[in-house]
């Protein structure tokens, strides 16, 4: 069923292996990708190399980095390892990201794709239901969701998700709307295929560039809205989270820089690798790029 | 007036403590206060409304502590001193107690302050404040001439001095209040007709309360400020800011101790530690003795074996708050050092949770605990703080925030709750603010600060109803040692730090709040150099 979607793009070495080659040109992609590569280096390697338990205290609060040199990047205001908390916090923010941007996909996926397809009154009913969401503020509505159920990394995750998706709606829509009345997909309807054969195998593989795009910006976006949640002390506090370090370390700003900081400097890494590469990635995609 | 014992201590004391004490004394008593000025005093607490009879709170108390005049005031060390009344005294009995009221006072519309009155506003304090057991023996309020107001009790209430002192029992025009309406949502409780030494002018919630001195006011030459500004600062960082960059003069009830030393060092502004023996705020971890694990009494004391108090106060606060080891704090008459002090003993811990069948080799122990949200160092970072400090002796613990104060209230007054932080104050008396956390009968389901730990024991009761009717000040102080002793034996609730609120206060401001009461009790002294 799929091969006539695969037959109606023309290419002799494959369209991934030809993104790759012009995202392997990109010198900013490349950076950003060696960047996402170092933070899931130290995320997953880390606690394999380092292994101290983030949440125990381990010398005097508010050590600066390289005093003592059993904690090389200090600890913070309860005496606890900054270099442990940066490690194991890296994949509770990454799970966030992650699993905020798969849900903003899920739902932006589901509702564009419908809206887009059939049109008319469902168009007209999903639009209106995006659109509603997409006038609420989405860090006000992220905490009220937050707050109304309990700070747990679950819930942050689904917050952020849920306020996320009304973008990721409307650019599939639009792709949809383009994609359903080309020659291909008419060509599927007079076979007989059904909708949902024809929305899921033929519309949706074509349309996934953007979307792939965009998702790996909305990961950013997540990483960066739990930062903005945690610092306002919505994150949940029985995980670990570069969040939860800046949340509980904000106080103490004036009096010792690294507590915020350091958990603030890989956030920032994090989410500039993952921009550029979706940037990257958007150019990889873009057939304007292919013909150069 | 009661200035003059202070400073005769101080004198005493100069030579042995410190020159600055010295320097301060005797420029203070060298120089005649001045009159006039604007004192802006920085505050983060939003009172929902001014009337302090049907309000408790500091939110309320530092301005109504303005507005309305009590029948007594209490100085730097607990005694009762004249302020609308000009004396009082106990029958033989102990049961009924006289107060003669001042000559020619007024209210801030000029009628007079009558015993009328007086009575009148007691009643209103006795229905309907949530301090129900600071009036409750009281039978009758009477006025006997306009001058005289008598008190009637069913039983010897030695706490009624402290009571009829803080700004808990304002004096309120009759006149003015005694309009059928419901006290509580009286709108007159915004902009008040007051009895102090200064009246209200404008209360902005969220902004201001700006109040100034009423000429009327019944002691002479007094107040020495022309008009107090209350502003409302978002956080105690702005408070700061507006601080150090002269715009507010004052700034009470600060609790960030990483601020409070940052203004230490800075040099031109006074911190001082003094003005808070009377509300004699504690930082406490509090158990729920009916949890499965908790009821156990040898779970919680190995859970206070594991707290190291001292982490608390010299890490976590800089080495401002002081430990707490019972429920009053240092500064009150009632302190004593014999009680079980739990000082930090991690193989003590161990041992006790091994009797109790946790622990290594035992059950898996896993505990939630809460913190009331909004005051960082106090509550969340000891919060935080015991859950690494028990991961040691093999509990796990699970933090739980609230966000907001009436989640967690309602959390915890429903007994949801494994452990909580919490923060209570001791309000001059056993009798106001102590009794309501350990007295069986005080077990009220939704009612906050009441005794939400379930804990009971008869003779703690016993003994605390014993010196709530005791005159004799030291055999009080025996029957409260006795109930402390055993209420930390028992150990509803671990005692970790007092809170550390200071006054921080530039140097034009002389005379500073330093009473027990602070700055909840009346600022007609205070004066600024010009």
């Amino acid at each position: 069923m799929t091969a006539p979607a695969r037959t109606s793009v023309p290419a002799a070495r494959g369209p991934m292996a030809e993104a790759w080659d012009i995202f392997r040109r990109s010198p900013s992609a490349m950076l950003g990708l060696a960047l996402l590569l170092l933070v899931m280096g130290i995320t997953f390697a880390g606690p394999h190399l380092y292994h101290v338990d983030p949440f125990e205290i381990v010398w005097a609060p508010l050590t600066p980095p390289g005093e003592e040199a059993t904690i090389p990047l200090g600890t913070d205001n309860l005496g606890r390892d900054i270099l442990a908390g940066l490690i194991a916090g890296g994949s509770a923010t990454l799970a966030v990201g992650f699993a905020a941007a798969l849900i903003t996909m899920l739902i932006g996926v589901l509702i564009g794709a419908y809206a887009g397809f059939y049109g008319g009154w469902v168009d007209d009913l999903l639009m209106r239901v995006t659109e509603f969401f997409q006038v609420l503020p989405p860090l006000l509505f992220a905490m009220v969701v937050v707050t109304l159920f309990q700070p747990t990394l679950v819930n942050v995750a689904l917050a952020i998700g849920i306020v996320s998706w009304p973008q990721t709606a409307r650019l599939t829509r639009s792709e949809f709307r383009r994609i359903r009345t080309l020659e291909y997909v008419n060509a599927m309807r007079a076979i007989g295929a059904g909708d949902g054969n024809i929305i899921w195998r033929v519309i949706l593989p074509n349309a996934l560039p953007p979307l792939i795009v965009s998702a790996t910006l909305t990961i950013g976006m997540a990483i960066l809205f739990e930062a903005g949640l945690s610092f306002l002390g919505l994150s949940d506090p029985n995980v670990m989270s570069w969040g939860l370090m800046i949340g509980s370390g904000r106080e103490y700003l004036l009096d010792a820089w690294w507590v915020v900081t350091l958990p603030g400097a890989m956030i920032f890494l994090t989410v500039l690798g993952v921009s550029l590469v979706g940037d990257g990635l958007n150019d990889a995609f873009n057939p304007k790029m292919r013909e150069r | 007036m009661t200035l003059a014992p202070t400073f005769s201590r101080r004198f005493l004391l100069a030579g042995a403590v410190a020159l600055t004490a010295l320097a301060t004394a005797s420029a203070l008593s060298a120089q005649e206060p001045q009159r006039g000025g604007t004192l802006v005093l920085a505050s983060v607490h939003k009172p929902r409304h001014l009337n302090s009879a049907v309000q408790s709170g500091v939110a309320t108390a530092v301005p109504a502590a303005q507005i309305f005049a009590t029948l007594l005031r209490y100085g730097e060390d607990f005694t009762p001193q004249p302020y609308l009344a000009e004396s009082w005294d106990f029958s033989d009995d102990n049961k009924v107690l006289t107060l003669k009221l001042r000559q020619g006072a007024t209210f801030h519309d000029g009628s007079p302050i009558t015993a009328e009155d007086v009575i009148w506003s007691l009643g209103v304090v006795k229905e309907n404040h949530p301090f129900s057991s600071m009036l409750a023996p009281v039978e009758a309020f009477e006025a006997q001439d306009p001058q005289t107001v008598v008190i009637r009790m069913t039983q010897p209430h030695p706490a009624i001095l402290l009571v009829l002192s803080a700004s808990l029992t304002p004096i309120l025009p009759k006149h003015v209040f005694d309009d059928g309406q419901d006290i509580k949502s009286n709108p007159k409780n915004n902009l008040p007709v007051g009895s102090g030494p200064f009246k209200v002018v404008a209360f902005e919630p969220g902004q201001h309360i700006i109040l100034e001195r009423y000429d009327g006011f019944f002691l002479q030459g007094k107040p020495y400020l022309d008009r107090i500004v209350i502003r409302q600062y978002q956080d105690a960082n702005s408070g700061v800011l507006a601080l150090e960059s002269g715009e507010a003069q004052m700034f009470p009830l600060l609790d960030g101790t990483r601020l409070i030393r940052r203004l230490e060092k800075s040099g031109n502004l006074t911190v001082t530690d003094k003005g808070y023996a009377g509300i004699g705020p504690l930082n406490w971890l509090a158990f729920n003795t009916k949890h499965p694990a908790l009821s156990n009494v040898r779970v919680r004391q190995a859970i206070a074996y594991a707290i190291d108090r001292d982490f608390v106060t010299k890490a976590l606060h800089s080495g401002l708050s002081k430990p707490s080891i019972e429920p009053v704090v240092q500064g009150s008459p009632f302190y004593t050092e014999d009680v079980e002090r739990y000082d930090f003993d991690l193989d003590k811990s161990k041992a006790l949770l091994a009797e109790a069948g946790y622990g290594e080799g035992g059950k898996a122990l896993e505990l939630r605990i809460d913190y009331m949200p909004d005051v960082e160092e106090q509550q969340r970072a000891v919060a935080e703080y015991v859950k690494a400090a028990l991961a040691k002796v093999g509990i796990t613990v699970t933090v739980r925030s609230s966000p907001d104060f009436p989640t967690w209230s309602q959390r915890v007054s429903s007994y949801d709750f494994d452990m909580t932080m919490d923060q209570v104050f001791n309000w001059g008396d056993p009798v106001i603010g102590v009794n309501r956390t350990y007295l069986c009968s005080n077990i009220r389901e939704g009612i906050i600060w009441s005794n939400t730990q379930q804990y009971c024991n008869e003779e703690v009761d016993k003994l605390m109803n014993a010196a709530g009717v005791e005159p004799d000040l030291a055999k009080r102080k025996q029957l409260y040692a006795q109930a402390f002793k055993q209420i930390t034996i028992d150990i509803p609730i671990h005692f970790i730090n007092e809170v550390p609120y200071h006054t921080v206060y530039s140097q034009a401001v002389q005379n500073p709040p330093i009473s027990i009461w602070g700055t909840m009790g009346p600022m007609d002294e205070v004066w600024l150099q010009q």
